[in-house]
């Protein structure tokens, strides 16, 4: 650290352990334009307070560890510097719409089983053998799923999403879009399978378009985009069963 | 050991994001193209009820009020139809091989093209 | 720490990254009636291959030959690497690949549909497949989302694993792991048990590697007897962004990128690694030679050229310029997207525009847990398999792409033979396995929650020194001097340890105290590290002394095994010979006409 310039983080504290209500602790900083947020915190760790508490591990924006609201906004902290906020003070929170297990550390639990959920693996009624080499792909079909396989999972989007946040049967945004991401792939066959899971209840008809989780996403996986399409999709699977329920030998 | 922290959810949670509020302006919009709606569905239902009553009706929505209501309805029409073209590429992307076509084109090839092909066509017929 | 609830699989796996997921799938997939735990102290999706960049190399081409890539891995690896383990390597490398492939990754493709492969460093053919620069972000997850197929496969992530537990025959049967919500220490038990816990390139301030690279799974089974094998060899990659250690992959160069120094000139060309053809000549980037030679040779040909002032001075160190701007804005977002992310977010520069300053980065640890070619370790039961393991395919220096594909040959046969063991080794006793872990709760406890103890170092103290002296000591060049003081230094901080203190001494998710554990392995392995370098008086590979300048075949031609000491001492250092099937060791040759068999030249 090159500079004596300092700045204030306000952080989010909760320990379940003994506090019913979380409270904010202010920390001073020094201020070193090459900083991410992420770089501040963990100077508070190792060198003020070896009780706060955060995820992290690849620092470069795609193990998805490191998302939190940084000033109301949710974002992956390894990639926002502190040069975007200087000198004002940065407040830093553990990311919405998720329970929060201590400091900025929120509970997976929910999202995990949504992942699952949607069975995001490749489905087909063929054996696996690899001696036939490859299945062969072209760059077109590629590019039909392509951006929705580009998830890091941050979470970031379900933040962002007031469905998320009030309705528990939605899927959510980066699930519906993994699912859609199957779905696309032309080496997959197991979209009806998934539509069982996607079309019950709110799971994808929660989504009303708001819109944002594709705003916030750092990876451009535009998770927004791929649930119109599920739901297109969708509408037309419904549809199909309602006039030809399944059994029915369609 | 009091476990998880679950935050409140707010009341006005539509006010949290500028994304949120631009969403709920674009709800209501719907409300005015609903409303209008029901304004052309009477206009039919005075139009079978014959000449004079339909006469009596269209008077009756040059009034001021009705004027206002249109220009409001026509805003709120316009604008909703602008973030439904502005979502068009999102929910139905176009393809070129690899490529897929940049939004705003997508917007126009999708959206903006046929709307005003159709309103065109609707405008000549009327006209004609 | 509380004592925590007991759990019984059939074979359980220590490390959810492309090792510890492709072992899991191999197990779950040939014994459907087994149970298999994947025991991970992150999400398995945020385990470190998610960072790998490049590509993942196999023969899949008909231009290319098996041949050609076992010959490639064994010159790259200075012929410390063992010729039979490579040969099984290179031979399933291509059916792992296409597994890989049937389970969804989206390798990037050619016009036809088969898959696209690039060049890499040391490799005579471009035989790397790759989904365009993020190819362990897609490995992983597709591996981990095929995981999801598998009832059989329960995951315990958030939990971090501090002990092997060796039932009274001697046999492994399990781990102790904190279970980082509640702060307690489970017994996770079974019949077998594979360590998957990657690299330690947290032992180097500078690195591409993220906070959980920090050897755990080296220093547990170097805790419980087990030899780390090759621990001098650690691999710099010649191109981190200067500052933040962030990898610039090889597939930059691969792609057709060039490195100059502060007067824009290929010094390359200076260091017997051939001919700087122009870029605009076909041939370039020409195999095997200039921006496509091997790691160490190019992070070495750096560190010259900065003796010789040839370098350009930041106020991150002396950087070189890896200049990309003829490949052109359409190639570079075509093929390596995430460089130009990255250059733009972390270096603030816009490769398109500009060359990208680097420097050579801590990135690999070639050597590893001591196993042999069915991934087993000296102890019956135990396994390991990816970064943490050293079977040993990389010898003095990897190939880049090795790496990746090596998580999937070994992590899926370490599956198949640890699943055999515990078919063939049923029996345990629950209460003797209990006891340890109940005891390792109890040690955990008694070292880091004691409140009389206070004002202690921190962490980060001692991690800095650590840090300094492995830096200084055991970099890119070394000698018997920088060594003596980084095996000095560290078994100063061995001391030290006991009496660091935390802030924190509560159990849920207590990230301070697994922080001072990881400061406990990174110990163990760097004193690992510095004692087989000390020892090795040659040069070979990515270990140059500069006391002994000379590759030494007569003394030398042999792992070195770093046994720990548990009253604290130094390790013993023994050696174990390289088996040489039919590549005898040769001159290892980069530039123009290389990548000849040694017999040939
Ligand atoms: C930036 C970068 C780029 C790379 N690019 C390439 C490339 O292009 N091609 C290539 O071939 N190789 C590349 N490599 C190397 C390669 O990615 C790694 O060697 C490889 O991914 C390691 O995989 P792994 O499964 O052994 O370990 P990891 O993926 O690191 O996984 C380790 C697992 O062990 C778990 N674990 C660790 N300690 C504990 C503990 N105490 N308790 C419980 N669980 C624990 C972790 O949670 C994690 O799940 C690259 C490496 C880096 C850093
Ligand atoms: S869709 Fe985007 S924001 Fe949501 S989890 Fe994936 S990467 Fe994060
Ligand atoms: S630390 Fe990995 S995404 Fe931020």
């Amino acid at each position: 650290m090159s500079t004596e310039l300092t700045m204030t983080l306000e952080v989010f504290r909760y320990h379940p352990e003994t506090d019913h209500e979380p409270r904010f602790q202010a920390y001073e900083v020094p201020y070193d334009e090459d900083w991410v947020v992420l770089d501040a915190l963990n100077w508070i760790k190792d060198h003020v307070d070896g009780s706060l508490t955060h995820r992290w591990s690849c620092r470069m924006g795609v193990c998805g560890s490191c998302g939190m609201m940084v000033n109301g906004d949710p974002k992956l902290t390894c990639a926002v510097f502190l040069k975007d906020y200087y000198p004002r003070p940065i407040k830093v929170e553990p990311l919405v719409n998720f329970p929060v297990e201590r400091d900025l550390v929120v509970s997976l639990d929910g999202f995990m089983d949504k992942l699952e959920a949607v069975k995001p693996y490749i489905i087909r009624d063929d054996v696996n053998d690899t001696s036939g080499g490859e299945y062969l792909q072209s760059p077109a079909e590629l590019a039909q799923y392509k951006q929705y396989s580009m998830c890091i999972n941050c979470m970031l989007c379900y933040a962002a999403c007031p469905v998320a946040g009030h309705e528990d049967e939605f899927l959510g945004p980066a699930a519906l879009a993994l699912g859609h991401r199957y779905n696309k792939d032309s080496r997959d066959q197991g979209q009806a399978e998934r539509l069982d899971v996607m079309l019950v209840g709110e799971a994808i008809w929660g989504c009303t378009f708001v819109g944002e989780c594709t705003v916030v996403c750092p990876k451009h996986v535009d998770p927004a985009g791929a649930i119109q399409q599920a739901k297109a999709v969708g509408a037309q699977e419904f549809f199909k069963r309602f006039v030809a329920p399944k059994g029915a030998g369609v | 050991m009091s476990g998880q922290f679950h935050r409140p959810h707010a009341w006005a949670w539509f006010l949290e994001r500028p994304g949120y509020v631009r969403f709920m302006v674009r709800e209501l919009t719907s409300f005015f193209v609903a409303g209008y709606l029901i304004v052309l569905l009477v206009t039919l239902g005075r139009l079978g009820g014959g000449e004079a009553a339909f006469a009596e009706w269209l008077s009756a929505l040059s009034g001021p009020g009705w004027m206002l209501a249109h220009v409001v309805a026509l805003i709120a029409a316009v604008w909703h139809s602008i973030t439904w073209f502005a979502a068009v590429p999102q929910a139905m992307p176009v393809y070129l091989g690899e490529k897929k076509l940049p939004a705003p084109l997508a917007a126009v090839v999708m959206g903006y093209g046929p709307w005003l092909t159709v309103t065109a066509g609707i405008v000549w017929w009327v006209l004609r | 720490m509380a004592h925590g609830t007991t759990h019984e699989h059939d074979v359980i796996i220590i490390g959810g990254g492309g090792a510890g997921l492709r072992a899991s799938i191999a197990i779950a997939e040939e014994n459907p009636d087994f149970s298999v735990a994947c025991v991970s102290k992150v999400y398995p999706m945020r385990s470190h291959t998610v960072t790998a960049e490049g590509g993942a190399a196999a023969k899949i081409k008909p231009n290319d030959s098996l041949e050609d890539h076992i010959y490639d891995t064994i010159s790259g690896a200075d012929w410390l690497a063992d010729q039979d383990a490579v040969e099984y390597f290179v031979n399933e490398a291509p059916s792992e690949m296409i597994q890989l492939e049937h389970w969804g990754c989206p390798w990037s493709r050619e016009p036809d549909g088969s898959v696209a492969v690039r060049p890499f460093g040391g490799m005579k053919i471009e035989r790397t497949w790759f989904a365009a620069d993020k190819t362990g972000f897609h490995m992983l997850h597709s591996l981990f989302q095929t995981t999801l197929k598998y009832g059989n496969i329960v995951r315990y992530d958030e939990h971090f694993a501090t002990r092997l537990l060796i039932d009274g025959n001697g046999r492994c049967r399990g781990c102790a792991a904190i279970e980082l919500r509640t702060g307690s220490v489970r017994a996770i038990l079974g019949k077998a048990v594979i360590i998957c816990t990657g690299g330690a390139g947290r032992v180097f301030p500078f690195t591409t590697n993220g906070s959980i690279k920090t050897g755990d799974g080296m220093a547990m089974a170097y805790r419980a007897g087990v030899a780390l094998k090759d621990m001098e060899f650690i691999q710099y990659h010649p191109t981190g962004l200067p500052g933040t250690g962030i990898l610039i992959t090889e597939a930059s160069r691969g792609e057709g990128g060039i490195l100059v120094n502060k007067d824009g000139y290929r010094y390359l060309q200076d260091y017997e690694l051939g001919e700087a053809l122009d870029v605009s000549d076909p041939r370039h980037p020409q195999k095997r030679a200039m921006e496509l030679g091997p790691r160490d040779r190019l992070s070495q040909c750096f560190i010259k050229e900065k003796w010789a002032g040839r370098t350009i001075e930041t106020k991150d160190g002396h950087v070189v310029h890896l200049d990309l701007r003829h490949l052109g804005e359409a190639k570079i977002d075509k093929k390596i997207p995430f460089v130009r992310e990255l250059s733009r977010n972390y270096a603030g520069i816009d490769p398109v525009y500009k060359p990208i300053p680097v420097r050579p980065v801590v990135h690999y640890v070639m050597g590893g847990i001591d196993v042999d070619s069915n991934s087993a370790t000296s102890v019956p039961g135990l396994y390991a398999a990816g970064e943490c393991a050293c079977v040993s395919i990389n010898g003095a220096n990897r190939l880049g792409s090795n790496s990746l594909t090596e998580l999937l040959v070994f992590g899926a046969q370490a599956g198949r033979h640890a699943a055999r063991f515990a078919m063939d080794n049923p029996d345990y006793d629950v209460s003797e396995l209990e006891a340890q872990a109940e005891d390792e709760g109890a040690r955990i406890r008694r070292a880091w929650f004691d409140t009389s103890r206070r004002n202690g170092e921190r962490i980060v103290t001692l991690r800095t020194e650590l840090h300094d002296a492995m830096e200084n000591g055991a970099g890119i060049y070394r000698n018997a001097d920088s060594l003596q003081s980084a095996c000095e230094t560290v078994a100063d901080l061995r001391a030290r340890y006991r009496s660091v203190t935390l802030d924190d001494h509560t159990n849920s998710f207590n990230t301070e105290l697994t922080a001072a554990l990881e400061l406990g392995s990174l110990i163990d392995v760097a004193e690992a590290m510095a004692h087989s370098a000390i020892e090795r008086t040659e040069s070979r590979g990515s270990h140059q002394r500069l006391d002994h300048t000379e590759r030494n075949d007569d003394d030398f031609l042999a792992h070195s095994m770093a046994y720990h000491r548990p009253d604290g001492s130094p390790p013993r250092i023994e050696y174990k010979p390289v088996t040489i099937t039919k590549w005898p060791p040769g001159a290892r040759t980069y530039g123009a006409g290389s990548g000849l068999k040694g017999e040939d030249r």
